[in-house]
């Protein structure tokens, strides 16, 4: 008898150990595995690249486990696909996404990827990317925010890809510090050295000014709101001419008096990470920040109860304050790369079972359609009707091939402006020439 | 005319090494020549990421040698380069030597401390730019500052001073690079025999005459090896710096590698990455040549 429980418990075991490995390794049986959505002997396969926070590996648990519980139901629903999983790690988008272009120009791309927002025009213009309005309703495509739909849908009036998360630029303040939300730039400044003057500790306005993309990004709100534009119809740069010339002069003149009046900290010129904003918010150091929707989860999460409480979020402070605001908003996209319609349809298939809403419910990720802020519990609390709002002020980056170029440009004039060594005039003008020497040689 | 009999033998053996060369020479072609063929061959295109097709100009090498940037990152990247390869190489010589010296008296521990110093070595750039990016950070909760403030150091301004920005990233690679050149003199020092430290002691030489007129010269074989190679290894870098300061405030620490990663992957100008890529190869290809011939005219080569 205790031969019979001894070899029982052992075949248990085994069972138990091959269920695991079937499970996690891809066995044919399982619909979800590391490498693929649906089972392995589906009839019909398509290669789909994703990033990696995206996706059942994503590093943050909950995220991980929406995304299983997603995929698990989209494989059960189109029990004919298999879906082969390519996951981008999340440090790597930036060089995948050239990677991509690449491979889209000689045929090689994934059927369906995730592509940046923030490139997506240039996969249009290469016509690398399928139209895809056929699969959405007219409402559904207009019912999209007009930054969104601006960028997705090319000069032939075909959406090319669905932009489903998406994100903007608010300013974050301490209500026992700066209990107003400032308007204008003035009133900024002014806020912030008031709130210096209550509470010594604190710097009163941070933003970013470091090399990268962020800082050209959040500050463009600045711009922008004056009625600045960087390009032209035809895509050339046009932001060192005037008025547009003008308006940069103002955003730069803006964050060098908030540096020289004391408002910022020179250590705005080395900021290139969000979360140096919020850790100084946990270590109550600073008054007024220029952050991202996405901040507001970290810090409802990190910091305690009764200081989470003195945050409040309000737009961009305008030049003057008749100006009406602005939000740098960028997020992420898919979109098909295949020639196969049946493909095409299953991408499209995949983006509305996952993506659309789903996605957004397990991330907090904003929606692009501002109906899914009615829909979604997750986008119940009263702050996310000021995101609404912040998102209806959105601007996406121009989708044109120079983009890169300026952005880097514009860092390094942010960058130069505030550590003094060069004039903002200075600055500027060096940022322009070289934008339109890369937009001449781009044009060859 | 004789036929000669096909004989393996005479491929393979000592004198004729062609089939045991192929492998590595199949490799070295196929991940080093053709890659290094291909970066030149695009260095006289005008290629983008974003443009399938492109035409065969050298207009890619007179734009990038007339854009002044270029002469403000190669400037940058000497400072980089020279300051980090001294240094280096003295700390590491000195480390190198201290440990010997405690291996010849036999003191304990010393396995423990080679450990320590090569974790610094292990560890992967981008960890050692963030490690370095919380130490320097200048809010009133960065490390440095912290560590500092109650000698009356505290409050500087090491990442958005353009000078003190360009000296961080000289220590943080100096941090990064030190005990791989420990570890390359320690095998050096490890090589010269005892019964010459032994006869200069019998001669009454002081430590400092032993180290200079023993030392020195037998290590220099490894010091030229050492120097080459951190300073190409320098001179590559570029995953440290981006994490660090992305090569900001501005432009203040921008290098050569980390200025051809933005140009390629940020820009998508795959042409004037790739001339970036050839200067930077003729920059290691000089500096070699010169380290060599240096050496070789002192003889010891």
């Amino acid at each position: 008898m205790r031969q019979w429980v001894a070899l029982s418990v052992r075949l248990a075991v085994v069972l138990a150990v091959v269920g695991v490995v079937v499970g996690c390794g891809g066995g044919g049986g399982s619909v979800l595995t590391l490498d693929r959505i649906g089972k392995e002997d589906a009839p019909n396969s398509m290669t789909l690249q994703l990033n990696a926070s995206y996706t059942h590996q994503s590093s943050t648990p909950s995220w991980a486990d929406g995304f299983e519980r997603l995929f698990t139901k989209f494989a059960k629903d189109h029990p004919d696909w298999k879906l082969e999983l390519e996951i981008i790690p999340d440090d790597q988008t930036t060089q995948e996404q050239a990677r991509l272009l690449e491979e889209a120009r000689v045929g090689r791309a994934p059927d369906c990827a995730n592509v940046d927002s923030f490139v997506v025009a240039q996969f249009i213009e290469q016509g690398a990317l399928q139209p895809i309005d056929q699969y959405f309703t007219e409402e559904e495509i207009d019912g999209l925010f007009p930054f969104v739909s601006d960028i997705v849908v090319g000069d032939d009036g075909k959406m090319y890809a669905y932009w489903f998360a998406t994100d903007g630029r608010i300013l974050y303040r301490r209500t026992d510090l700066v209990p107003e939300a400032p308007r204008t730039w003035d009133e900024l400044i002014e806020a912030a050295n008031a709130a210096e003057e209550k509470d010594p500790k604190v710097d009163g306005y941070l933003f970013n000014g470091g090399r990268w993309e962020g800082t050209t990004f959040d500050n463009l709100a600045h711009f922008w709101s004056q009625g600045g534009e960087l390009v032209d119809e035809q895509g050339k740069p046009i932001f060192g001419e005037e008025p547009h010339r003008t308006y940069m002069l103002n955003e730069m003149n803006f964050l060098k008096e908030s540096v020289d009046s004391g408002a910022s900290p020179q250590r705005v010129a080395t900021i290139k990470d969000y979360a140096e904003f919020e850790a100084a918010a946990q270590a109550q150091q600073v008054a007024m920040f220029q952050g991202g929707d996405f901040q507001y989860p970290t810090l409802k999460e990190t910091l305690p109860p009764e200081e989470f409480k003195k945050w409040e979020v309000s737009l961009l402070p305008t030049r003057s304050a008749g100006d009406t605001p602005s939000s740098g908003s960028g997020g992420w996209t898919i979109g098909s790369f295949s020639d196969d319609p049946k493909k095409v349809e299953m991408c499209m298939e995949f983006t509305k079972d996952v993506f659309i809403g789903g996605m957004n419910e397990v991330t907090g990720q904003l929606p692009t359609n501002p109906k899914y802020f009615d829909t979604i519990n997750r986008f119940d609390e009263p702050i996310y009707d000021d995101f609404r709002v912040m998102l209806e002020h959105g601007k996406a980056r121009p989708g044109v091939p120079v983009y890169p170029t300026m952005s880097e440009e514009i860092q390094v004039a942010i960058g130069t402006v505030l550590t003094e060594e060069a004039t903002p005039e200075e600055a500027l003008d060096r940022a322009y020439k070289a934008s339109l020497a890369a937009y001449e040689e781009q044009k060859k | 005319m004789t036929k000669k009999a096909f004989a393996p033998r005479q491929l393979i053996g000592e004198n004729r090494p062609t089939l045991w060369m192929a492998p590595l020479l199949a490799v070295v072609t196929l991940f080093y020549l053709y890659p290094a063929f291909e970066v030149l061959r695009f260095s006289i295109t005008d290629a983008s990421l974003l443009e399938p097709n492109y035409d065969y100009t050298l207009n890619t090498f007179k734009n990038v040698l007339s854009d002044p940037v270029l002469y403000k990152v190669l400037r940058i990247t000497a400072i980089f380069v020279a300051a980090s390869v001294v240094l280096q190489l003295t700390l590491g010589l000195l480390i190198a030597v201290a440990v010997n010296r405690a291996r010849r008296r036999r003191l304990p521990g010393m396995v423990f401390m080679r450990s320590i110093i090569l974790s610094a070595w292990v560890m992967p750039g981008v960890v050692i730019g963030i490690v370095w990016a919380i130490i320097l950070n200048e809010a009133s909760y960065g490390l440095a500052n912290l560590v500092l403030a109650p000698v009356g150091l505290g409050g500087k301004a090491w990442l958005s001073d353009p000078n003190l920005a360009l000296m961080s990233i000289i220590i943080a690679n100096v941090w990064r690079g030190t005990a791989f050149s420990m570890i390359l003199q320690y095998a050096g020092l490890q090589s010269i025999p005892d019964e010459l430290y032994d006869a200069a002691e019998v001669d009454g030489a002081s430590t400092l005459q032993s180290f200079w007129y023993i030392t020195i010269p037998q290590l220099r074989p490894i010091l030229m090896i050492n120097i080459i190679l951190i300073t190409i290894q320098t001179l590559n870098s570029f995953d440290m710096v981006l994490a660090l300061t992305g090569g900001g405030p501005g432009q203040a620490t921008e290098v050569l590698a980390l200025h051809t990663y933005n140009v390629i992957f940020r820009e998508y100008s795959l042409a004037e990455g790739a001339v970036l890529a050839v200067i930077m190869l003729l920059i290691s290809l000089v500096l070699t040549l010169g380290y060599r011939r240096l050496l070789r005219s002192e003889g010891t080569v």
